[in-house]
């Protein structure tokens, strides 16, 4: 409403009688002309129009925030993109070495639905993990053999082996994940906590995505995974890019002055206030909010991006592609740095983890692209005394079958997409360190024990930044909506 | 069976109708009396008319008072004053309008307002029936008598929470003047002798509690209470009673302590399911101007709960500020400062003295500050102190020792420091 009184104030008697004289005029030669003309009947072709949400409701609401005492300030989401194998990773199933190549269960498969990709198998053969698996850290976690480094941080881990989802396909189930819904349209998780909870840095926008250059792109990735949806554009992800230009278009052109570029931005500023005096159009002040922040990011880019002050030590820790920008290693030092001037949400993504055939090869690759350099950024946050308030997480947006996708050889086999049971870690501040929740039944296609749906997982996250999930909501198109819709249950049990 | 519903509808309508006599019947005596004034003489013509108007609403609310009191449990003594004036009145008014001019302008003055006393007297019973006998009565001016328990723990389960939902959504109907089905929540006693079927509370046998089994029926139970759609009994509520009953043998004097221990159903209701660990000593509030204040002095506030006001504050790095000026600065927070970060701002350990003062501190941020073993005795006091990060300082393992003799802090960060390694 606050807009609305505000554009009113604006729109005195003479400047309405100004502006609206020739509409006026218009409009009486419409009614006169009449139905005949135009075809449909002027005098209720207007609409009411009501705006997505009353100012004051959205302002209350964030007034309210924060409802619980955060434990977390900031978070890395490294989103392992494809769906990684839970069998070759954290949940070890010692017990099916025996039953390799038998046919699934029924009891245990229970006519639940597979894939196109798989259902017309004749046989679904159960296929063991291809790798061996150590106890490690002081709980004796089991962890994969081709995870050694993230294996020496298992201590440091709250590992979830039973979350669920309700997507079977990539696009659904990593939407469902981002955004709390499988159809594309809501705001994904960094923009909810960018939109309640603001910055903490006004140089750097406060929720980044950056996206491994050197992964396989078997399924692809979406800008709006990272989206504002129908929340306000200035809470959209900013991707930043690997090479010259991190974030397109914020360099000035050659030639061109910074001074120049700053006379420029006070003009065409002077000029949107001008458009923005008669109109008082929240979208103009935010255009103006977005120009002085490119501005200000001309510096605070190059720097946060400048890896010239990082001693060798430091690439050492995450591992050899670490010198090279763009790789999932340099992310996650990026990451590190941007978590370091307090940047709210970093999300990392990290594609081709999809594997439906040639998993032993498959898996083996993107372990080693990811797993030091994971392993590393929980070692310096940890060092650093971030981890006190930023929360890790690692995941993917499903699971895989216990069965081979394709023929089982001595070698080698492939998974398909399995939403029943997955695993996804977290680490830092406000969770149980070197703590295991969920259990999967013997073939890691049924959760057991402590079920966490993704409206779960998001609830909690939400809760660890201090937010409670059900009153953090945002009225659009009639309704209001919320990143865990009308479920969601913060799993108590993780929280430290 | 429908001209008895209609009579019963029109019963119903007596609540409303019979506002129509009292409004006539004291208009006329109000306009009777003004017209003593010269000013208002003229209105002395309008009496008779609206005496009329009175009598004929009178006899109406009489006919349909008559037919409400057929269907409803009212303390039969009340109703049956209430029945006698109200039917006095509609005859008075008859009477009166006849008459009025044909007697002495005094004594017709005197009975109009006799009539309006027997208007209050009349209406007051009727309002008694319907609200029970004491909602309007002198006991309702000394209400802030009744006894407010200390504390949760310390209340009683009847006395203080059964005996309160009881009057919320029961008394209406079952207490006083009004007792249905004979049934009065009034006390204890009354509770077990019970009403029309028997003993509304039976002590440890939930299934022979008549009042129980009224409330947990199906809602479109005819049988359900409370009737006519009257706001049912709540989750919490529900849960308390049948604690009471089957649990606590209904008996008097239970402590609610008792009762929280055994059912998570309160602190569902109350904290949520979620209880977090606050210090108790965090003040609730905070002045606002003096956030306010120190954002446009270049801090980085983050409000990390309202009630207590819990602070989250930052100096950014190479502030170049001086150790008077943050101290002052920070001045009436001390106790909302909850997580504090001075990283990298050229402090030294006597800057930060003031440190002691920020009571509720839990996590602090020292790092890449110039700062030696002496920091530890600004620290050693700080009782709610979690986690210091010491990263890049002077720190020796000296220091370290003596830090860790502060049994609150958990975790103490040395990275780059001259600490060894254990």
């Amino acid at each position: 409403m606050k807009e609305f009184e505000k554009l009113n104030s604006m729109l005195d008697r003479r400047q309405f009688l100004t502006r609206t004289s020739l509409g006026l005029g218009a409009m009486a030669i419409g009614t006169l002309l009449g139905k005949s003309l135009f075809g449909n009947d002027i005098g209720s072709a207007s609409r009411i129009v009501t705006p997505a949400a009353t100012a004051s409701m959205e302002e209350d609401i964030l007034k309210a925030i924060p409802h619980f005492a955060p434990k977390a300030k900031r978070i890395v989401y490294l989103f392992m993109s494809g769906g990684p194998s839970q069998f070759e990773t954290f949940d070890y199933k010692p017990g099916l070495a025996g039953m390799r190549g038998q046919g699934l269960p029924d009891s245990v498969r229970k006519g639940q639905r597979l894939t196109g990709m798989s259902a017309n198998q004749s046989i679904l053969p159960v296929a063991p993990a291809f790798c061996k698996f150590h106890r490690h850290g002081n709980t004796g976690t089991w962890v994969s053999e081709l995870l050694p480094y993230t294996a020496k941080v298992v201590d440091e881990l709250c590992i979830v082996k039973s979350l669920y989802s309700e997507a079977i396909n990539h696009d659904p189930a990593i939407t469902f994940l981002q955004t709390g819904n499988q159809q594309p349209g809501r705001p994904s998780i960094g923009s909810w906590v960018s939109y309640g909870l603001g910055s903490d840095n006004n140089n750097l926008p406060t929720f980044i995505v950056l996206v491994s250059k050197n992964a396989q792109k078997d399924q692809p990735l979406y800008a709006r995974l990272w989206g504002n949806g129908f929340l306000p554009s200035k809470y959209q992800g900013v991707q930043f890019r690997a090479g010259k230009d991190p974030v397109l278009y914020l360099n000035n052109p050659e030639g061109y002055d910074g001074m120049d570029r700053k006379e420029m931005l006070g003009y065409l500023s002077k000029l949107n206030q001008l458009q923005n005096e008669p109109y008082g159009d929240p979208e103009v002040e935010a255009r103006i909010a977005q120009y002085e922040m490119a501005y200000r990011m001309q510096t605070s880019v190059p720097e946060v991006m400048s890896m010239a002050n990082e001693p060798n030590e430091i690439f050492d820790l995450y591992g050899p592609d670490s010198r090279d920008p763009g790789t999932y290693a340099a992310n996650c030092i990026l990451a590190r740095k941007l978590l370091e001037k307090d940047v709210k949400f970093v999300q990392l993504y990290h594609q081709g983890w999809d594997q439906h055939s040639g998993l032993p090869s498959g898996i083996t690759t993107q372990c080693k692209a990811t797993d030091q350099a994971t392993a590393g950024l929980i070692t310096d946050l940890k060092r650093r005394g971030l981890l006190e308030d930023t929360l890790v997480v690692w995941g993917g947006e499903f699971g895989r079958t216990v069965y081979s996708q394709g023929k089982l050889t001595p070698t080698d086999y492939g998974r398909d997409h399995h939403p029943r049971c997955f695993t996804m870690w977290m680490a830092g501040a406000g969770v149980k360190a070197g703590f295991s929740y969920g259990e999967t039944d013997d073939f890691s296609y049924n959760i057991v024990k402590d079920p966490v749906h993704v409206h779960d997982f998001q609830a909690t996250l939400l809760y660890l930044m201090g937010i409670d999930h059900e009153r953090l909501t945002y009225k659009f198109q009639g309704r209001r909506f919320r990143l865990t819709d009308v479920e969601g249950r913060v799993v108590k049990n993780i929280l430290s | 069976m429908p001209l008895l519903d209609i009579l019963t509808f029109l019963g119903h309508l007596h609540p409303l109708i019979v506002h129509l006599p009292i409004g006539f019947l004291l208009l006329a005596a109000l306009l009777h009396l003004l017209s003593h004034h010269h000013r208002y003489a003229h209105l002395v013509r309008a009496v008779p008319f609206i005496l009329l108007l009175g009598f004929i609403s009178a006899v109406f609310s009489c006919l349909f008072g008559l037919l409400l009191a057929r269907g409803g449990d009212y303390d039969a003594d009340q109703l049956e004053k209430h029945k006698l004036a109200g039917i006095a009145l509609a005859v008075f008014s008859g009477v009166l309008y006849l008459l009025a001019r044909k007697i002495p302008a005094r004594l017709f003055t005197f009975l109009l307002l006799a009539m309006a006393v027997l208007v209050s007297y009349s209406g007051h019973l009727g309002g008694g029936l319907t609200h029970g006998a004491d909602y309007l009565s002198m006991s309702t001016l000394n209400q802030g008598g009744t006894k407010v328990p200390v504390n949760p723990d310390s209340a009683l389960v009847y006395e203080d929470v059964v005996h309160a939902i009881l009057e919320k959504k029961c008394a209406q109907c079952h207490q006083g003047s009004k007792q249905k089905g004979n049934l009065s929540v009034q006390t204890l006693q009354t509770l077990l002798k019970g009403g029309k079927h028997g003993s509304a509370v039976t002590a440890g046998k939930l299934n022979e509690s008549e009042l129980y089994k009224r409330v947990t029926l199906d809602p479109s139970d005819e049988k359900f209470m409370p009737s006519d759609g009257k706001p049912p009994l709540t989750k919490q509520e529900l849960a308390i009673i049948s604690w009471w009953i089957e649990k606590a043998g209904a008996a008097p004097g239970v402590k609610m302590s008792v009762f929280r221990n055994v059912s998570p159903v309160l602190q569902e209701d109350t904290s949520g399911p979620l209880t977090q660990h606050i210090n108790p000593e965090i003040p609730q509030t905070m002045d606002p101007r003096l956030v306010d204040g120190l954002r446009k002095k270049g801090w980085m506030i983050r409000v990390m709960l309202q009630r207590p006001a819990m602070l989250d504050v930052t100096l950014p790095a190479g502030s170049g500020k001086k150790t008077s000026q943050v101290k002052d600065e920070l001045s009436g927070l001390e106790k909302n400062i909850i997580w504090l970060n001075l990283a990298d701002n050229g402090f030294r350990d006597e800057d930060l003295i003031f440190l002691r003062q920020l009571s509720n501190l839990e996590k602090l941020r020292l790092e890449k500050n110039p700062l030696t073993d002496s920091i530890s005795k600004d620290l050693a006091g700080l009782k709610h102190l979690e986690a210091v990060n010491l990263n890049e300082t002077r720190l020796t393992s000296a220091g370290l020792t003596m830090l860790e003799k502060n049994p609150s802090l958990k975790r103490i960060y040395t990275w780059k420091t001259c600490v060894k390694k254990p």
